[in-house]
């Protein structure tokens, strides 16, 4: 990996994130920038582009395909959904939906505290981490890897999203939870407040962006590497392959995390859907299409087709699952890493097709 | 000798019915216009005639009685006139006559009343054409069950036409014999309701033991005892031959799913995702047989599950042909990537179907080999659309087996599954086995399409439910082996259903899927691995 300093396209990509940042900020105080539709749309992006931005770690960079990271992506967003409900009925005094719904007068023993956000977000973490770790450990140590753990990890993701429609369980069953009204004491509905989440949103894509880029730099990220392409060998040279992958991991559920504790104030409900199958299989498919182990690709990815989701869900709904099979047809045959492919045939003119067959494929 | 046996039949009943009857009916008319003690008579004699009286002589009976109730029966000088839906009749002959203007009615004490109103419910029982009516009367009767006559339901329940009220009758004689005043009589009903041991039998005996006499009378105290006893031991036998039973059903509905995918994913290490998809589409294809089936040979209809399967199989191997040369051919160093290519297509799949089929249930006929079932003990029906489901596994089962042990291409699958490069070096054409296998295991999950579209509803989501559940039976029982896939779809299949009553189908779920993880801890390889060489 070329060092930072020199590595072009990754300074520009940061410094397009920042300036994005830098003009919402300002369209936060002048009503002139951005409106608040828009910028909302970005912080969403913003949102899916970090949770890309953890799957690429994990699968770009140790080879370790999750078919799953929706899980980590709930648990965020639920707890940030349970603190935003807590904290709303503590200064106003409503209600949540759900427990009207099912008739409780207080909130399950789960739920103390959580209107306290340091407190929400260290639970966020110790959840995560928690059942990231236990999972990957029992994985990582049977050497369960490739497509048993793709699917092991789908079925796991499968059964959170069965759990969560259950109306027992004290985390809004099938309807989920919405009604947010307050945020760290501001109105959520406020557009001062909409651009303030995705200014918040789009620094933490930078700042993952830049704290991932000096991992992989840093000779950690060498040892990734070596696992992702050869693990039998980087054994029998005496690594413990078992501690890096489960604290990639690990790291990498938590960013997942991190997205959904950015996403789910921004579209302001959450439900069981958040850990269908399909929008893990999604994650991967942004991070295909932008290009795997690039971290631009992922970032990319993650914005490209959301946007282009966002708007044929609009303009043509039937169409969407059209084009994005097609897509990823596409992609996986003719452009195996992406659009990264895409930009190195532009740049290598007459050898072009030749320099991409001598790529080193990943597996 | 025929002959003579029907003249002394027929000359038997005529006797019957002018005869001894006639003198029975002026004497029955003479009690009803008599006073209050000949009134009750009267109506014991109508209950008589409804249990054991012939038709002719109930036909007779019931307008009388039915009259009595209405207060439409006048008595005068030359017996007795009827008000009855024909108009007003003399209640001997039936002859149309109107009641002279001295006539009187007789007017019913509240006990006679109870009287009449059980022998016009019994008569009509007995004799009404119309089934609500007989319904009706059967609930009227059954409040003072116990006072009647055991004939009357006997032949009732014998001549009843309609099945559901049939079973009633029977049910309300058996309750009846079991509150009856002679103690033979209720252990004998006992042991009739111990022949059946099911949950019912059990709610009818169960509040004998706070009966009185089961504290005064050691003989019925036994009976019951040992009744409880029995219907509680095949209730239990019933209930565990069901569990069984559904375990079995569940098992080879996932094995079913599952035996495609494990076929191509022992062979080329890919999980086709879109596998669920081409089950539907095996299901979407029975439909259009049966559609098809309708309009050109209504007459074979019926049979459309059978002659559906070489189509579902077909339909769905050629796609599972056409996807491996077109898209998975060029994956297969790529085994992530084929993941998602082929969830790609599964997307694409459900698409499809959705905008040419719409997204609601299709409607399937239920054959007759399909419907209903057998009780065998306890509350446990062996019913047949489980059977088949059974029985199509079964067969399925086989099939596969001698394709994969028996024939050449089974002899190439295996080869290639143990060692692809020196299966390719000894001459094996592995692209070739690659695309037959695929269009093997797809063709399977067509098969599974069309054994699921009697049981479950079919829509263009429905694959999405199997895929997950089949892969855990792949998992589990080991890549590439028929023997695995069958014992893990057997035994995820019988913890799902020993889980799913104690906790609910999500907690099963939740447990089958920790304790298949736990599983991997032990044996990564699953169950049945072949030992081979992989990736």
């Amino acid at each position: 990996m070329k060092p930072l300093a020199s590595d072009r396209p990754f300074q520009l990509l940061l410094a397009v994130v920042l300036a994005v940042a830098a003009l919402l900020a300002v369209s936060m105080v002048t009503p002139l920038g951005i409106s608040a539709y828009l910028a909302n749309a970005i912080g969403q992006l913003a949102a899916f582009a970090v949770l890309a931005l953890a799957l690429d770690l994990i699968w770009g960079y140790l080879g370790i395909l999750s078919l799953g990271h929706g899980l980590f992506f709930g648990i965020g967003g639920y707890i940030v959904a349970m603190h935003l409900l807590k904290h709303s009925s503590e200064v106003t005094g409503r209600v949540p939906d759900f427990m009207q719904f099912m008739g409780w007068s207080s909130y399950p023993f789960y739920w103390a505290g959580l209107g306290f956000f340091p407190y929400a977000l260290l639970v966020a973490a110790v959840v995560t981490i928690l059942i990231s770790g236990v999972f990957g450990y029992v994985s990582f140590r049977s050497r369960v890897d490739g497509v048993y753990f793709a699917i092991i990890t789908q079925a796991l993701v499968y059964v959170a999203m069965l759990l969560m429609f259950r109306n027992d369980t004290g985390f809004g069953g099938n309807n989920g939870m919405t009604g947010f009204l307050v945020l760290f004491g501001w109105p959520i509905g406020g557009s001062g407040v909409v651009i303030a989440m995705a200014v918040v949103s789009v620094l933490l894509l930078a700042a993952v962006l830049l704290g991932c880029r000096l991992l992989l730099g840093s000779n950690f990220g060498v040892l990734m590497i070596a696992t992702r392409d050869d693990e039998v060998r980087l054994r029998t040279l005496g690594y413990e392959t078992l501690r890096l992958k489960l604290a990639v991991w690990c790291l990498s559920a938590l960013i997942a995390a991190l997205a959904g504790m950015l996403y789910v104030p921004q579209v302001g409900i959450i439900n069981p859907r958040l850990l269908s199958p399909e929008l893990s299989l999604e994650i991967a498919v942004w991070v295909a299409i932008g290009g795997r182990g690039h971290l631009i690709g992922a970032v990319i990815g993650a914005m490209l087709v959301n946007a282009l989701k966002f708007w044929l869900s609009a303009a043509a709904p039937e169409l969407w699952p059209f084009i994005l099979s097609g897509l990823i047809v596409l992609v996986v045959l003719v452009f195996p890493n992406g659009l990264v492919d895409l930009a190195k045939l532009k740049l290598t003119r007459p050898m072009g097709i030749k320099r991409l067959a001598s790529e080193p494929e990943l597996r | 000798m025929r002959r003579l046996f029907l003249i002394l039949l027929f000359l038997s009943a005529a006797v019957g019915s002018s005869t001894a009857a006639e003198l029975h009916r002026a004497e029955l008319i003479d009690r009803l216009c008599g006073d209050a003690a000949a009134l009750g008579e009267a109506g014991r004699s109508l209950m008589g005639v409804a249990a054991e009286g012939s038709a002719a002589d109930r036909a007779w009976a019931a307008p009388i009685a039915r009259a009595m109730m209405d207060r439409k029966l006048t008595c005068d000088g030359a017996g007795a006139v009827a008000m009855t839906a024909d108009g007003s009749r003399d209640a001997l002959s039936g002859a149309p006559r109107t009641a002279a203007e001295s006539g009187r009615s007789p007017l019913l004490s509240l006990k006679n009343r109870s009287v009449f109103e059980m022998a016009d419910a019994a008569l009509a029982l007995r004799s009404s054409s119309d089934l609500g009516r007989r319904a009706a009367a059967l609930r009227t009767l059954e409040r003072h069950a116990v006072t009647l006559p055991e004939l009357l339901f006997e032949s009732a329940a014998a001549e009843e036409s309609d099945p559901v009220l049939r079973a009633q009758i029977t049910a309300v004689a058996e309750a009846a014999a079991l509150n009856s005043a002679d103690p033979a009589k209720r252990i004998a009903a006992l042991q009739r309701i111990a022949a059946t041991p099911d949950r019912r039998a059990l709610a009818k005996v169960g509040p004998l033991t706070k009966d009185p006499a089961y504290a005064a009378d050691p003989a019925f105290k036994g009976a019951v005892d040992a009744t409880v006893r029995k219907i509680e031991r095949g209730i239990r036998i019933g209930d565990v031959l069901a569990t069984l039973y559904n375990g079995l059903s569940f098992a080879s509905i996932l094995f079913m799913a599952a035996i495609g995918l494990a076929v191509i994913f022992g062979l080329m290490g890919v999980i086709n995702l879109a596998q669920g998809e081409l089950i539907m589409i095996g299901a979407y294809a029975t439909w259009l047989v049966q559609e098809a089936l309708q309009r050109f040979a209504p007459a074979l209809t019926e049979y459309y599950l059978i002659i559906a399967a070489p189509v579902a199989f077909l339909v769905t191997a050629t796609i599972g042909i056409a996807l491996e040369a077109v898209l998975l051919r060029h994956l297969y160093r790529r085994p992530l990537m084929s993941l998602l290519a082929t969830w790609a297509v599964s997307l694409f799949l459900i698409n499809i179907v959705r905008v040419t089929f719409g997204t609601q249930n299709l409607n399937f006929v239920t054959p007759f080999y399909v419907t209903g079932g057998v009780p065998v003990i306890g509350d446990f029906i062996f019913t047949w659309n489980r059977m088949f489901a059974i029985a199509f596994a079964a067969v399925t089962l086989g099939l596969t087996w001698s394709l994969i042990r028996l024939t050449p291409l089974g002899l190439n699958i295996r080869a290639v599954t143990q060692n692809r490069t020196m299966a390719g070096c000894i001459g094996i054409p592995v692209r070739r086995v690659d695309m037959l296998a695929f269009g093997l295991g797809s063709g399977l999950a067509g098969l599974a399409g069309l054994a699921l579209a009697p049981i479950y509803s079919v829509n263009p989501q429905m694959g999405q439910n199997f895929i997950i559940d089949s892969f855990m039976v792949v998992v589990l029982g080991g890549v590439g082996t028929i023997v695995g896939t069958v014992v893990a779809a057997l035994g995820i299949g019988q913890v799902n259903v020993l889980i799913e009553p104690l906790w609910g189908a999500v907690a099963a779920k939740v447990i089958v899927l920790l304790m298949i993880i736990a599983f991997l801890q032990w044996r990564p390889e699953g169950l049945f691995a072949i030992k081979g060489r992989r990736k």
